[in-house]
């Protein structure tokens, strides 16, 4: 739709997906906020089980547009990780279907 | 009649605890070779099976509580064991201070599944009472949720300690998620059962040779059922949270804290 030109996904910054990453923590977990720092570990620090990865990769796969492979969440341990996977995924093509 | 309390009655009782471990080992044994066999060889019905199984679980734990209560090694009362009787679809949770709430609870239930070690699936005599009563192995996380969630589903009920082991006497009660992620799962209303022993036995800081100067007296109250309703307008996770802080407040209110035992004894 012209005139309603949004960011390319693959632009986003870091920071915008830190962002994102941050305020969906929020909206399903009621994380403290001034607890989610690139340096976190989503298990140890911020409690995310894996029953809450499910439901955060769901949030993830709308807010990217890709399919994600659990797989590639395998290695993440902080909310610097995941804003990397994110990162890794949007540069990936979108999906042509 | 030994003195409750005297050096006597704790050598009884020391002797008495022994032999309830090894009836209770050799007990399991015996039935694994006879008795859960006989169970299953009358019915091709895996859901008669598991209900004669579950059955037999019950009645025998009644008859060890009956041993134990002879040996003044355990002793027990139960409140409010009619709101059990429709338990049926519903998720019992309970602390879980001693050895043997697990006996305790199901020797109340004429049926209920259970969580069980995976590594009794692969125990020579218990590997095939544990499949045919229907229990469930604790395997990954997403998958144990899933089947405890189906069970709720098909109406049976189940029993699940949401501390995950034993509370750390000393220590405030810490309950994982779990619990409250199988009722949202099946939206199952939750029935508390909240136990409390007069003195402090068979926590996971004891031994059991090292029994206390008084008997041990396990008080069960069933409580009335919460509803999973009010819980499900929130997100997953979020519900998950809520539920298990709503579950921790409500055991930690009703149940006295455990105290390290030996640390308060030796002040005696």
């Amino acid at each position: 739709m012209p005139g309603l030109e949004l960011t390319p996904a693959s632009m986003r910054t870091e920071q915008e997906i830190f962002d994102k990453i941050k305020a969906t923590l929020v909206d399903l977990f009621e994380i403290d906020a001034a607890k989610i720092v690139p340096e976190a570990s989503l298990y140890q620090d911020l409690d995310i089980d894996s029953i809450d990865a499910i439901d955060l990769i769901l949030q993830l796969k709308s807010y990217t547009g890709r399919k994600i492979d659990p797989e590639q969440f395998k290695h993440v341990r902080t909310v610097k990780d995941l804003v990397g996977a994110v990162q890794q995924l949007l540069a990936e093509p979108p999906p042509t279907t | 009649m030994l003195t409750p309390g005297s050096a006597p009655d704790r050598a009884w009782r020391v002797f008495g605890t022994g032999l309830s471990f090894a009836v209770f080992g050799i007990g399991g044994v015996i039935m694994s070779l006879t008795i859960f066999p006989l169970l299953r060889a009358t019915s091709f019905d895996p859901e008669t099976t598991r209900r004669r199984i579950q059955r037999a679980m019950q009645l025998s734990f009644r008859l060890f509580l009956w041993f134990m209560a002879k040996m003044t090694v355990v002793t027990h009362e139960v409140h409010g064991a009619e709101k059990l009787e429709h338990a049926g679809g519903r998720l019992i949770v309970a602390n879980h201070p001693s050895l043997i709430d697990v006996v305790l609870i199901i020797a109340q239930m004429p049926a209920v599944d259970c969580i069980v070690k995976q590594a009794l699936w692969r125990n020579p005599f218990l590997r095939w009472p544990v499949r045919w009563g229907g229990y469930i192995p604790n395997t990954t996380p997403e998958r144990l949720i899933e089947d405890c969630a189906a069970t709720l589903r098909a109406g049976r009920s189940l029993l699940v300690f949401p501390e995950g082991t034993r509370t750390d006497p000393g220590e405030p009660m810490v309950f994982k998620r779990g619990a409250a992620q199988v009722a949202l799962a099946a939206g199952s209303d939750i029935v508390p059962i909240t136990i409390h022993c007069s003195t402090q036995a068979l926590t996971k800081d004891d031994v059991w040779w090292r029994v206390p100067v008084r008997a041990g007296h396990w008080v069960l109250r069933v409580e009335d059922p919460i509803p999973i309703a009010p819980f499900q307008e929130a997100p997953p996770g979020l519900a998950a949270r809520r539920l298990t802080q709503h579950l921790h407040d409500y055991f930690t209110t009703r149940v006295p804290p455990l105290e390290r035992r030996f640390r308060r004894e030796a002040a005696v």
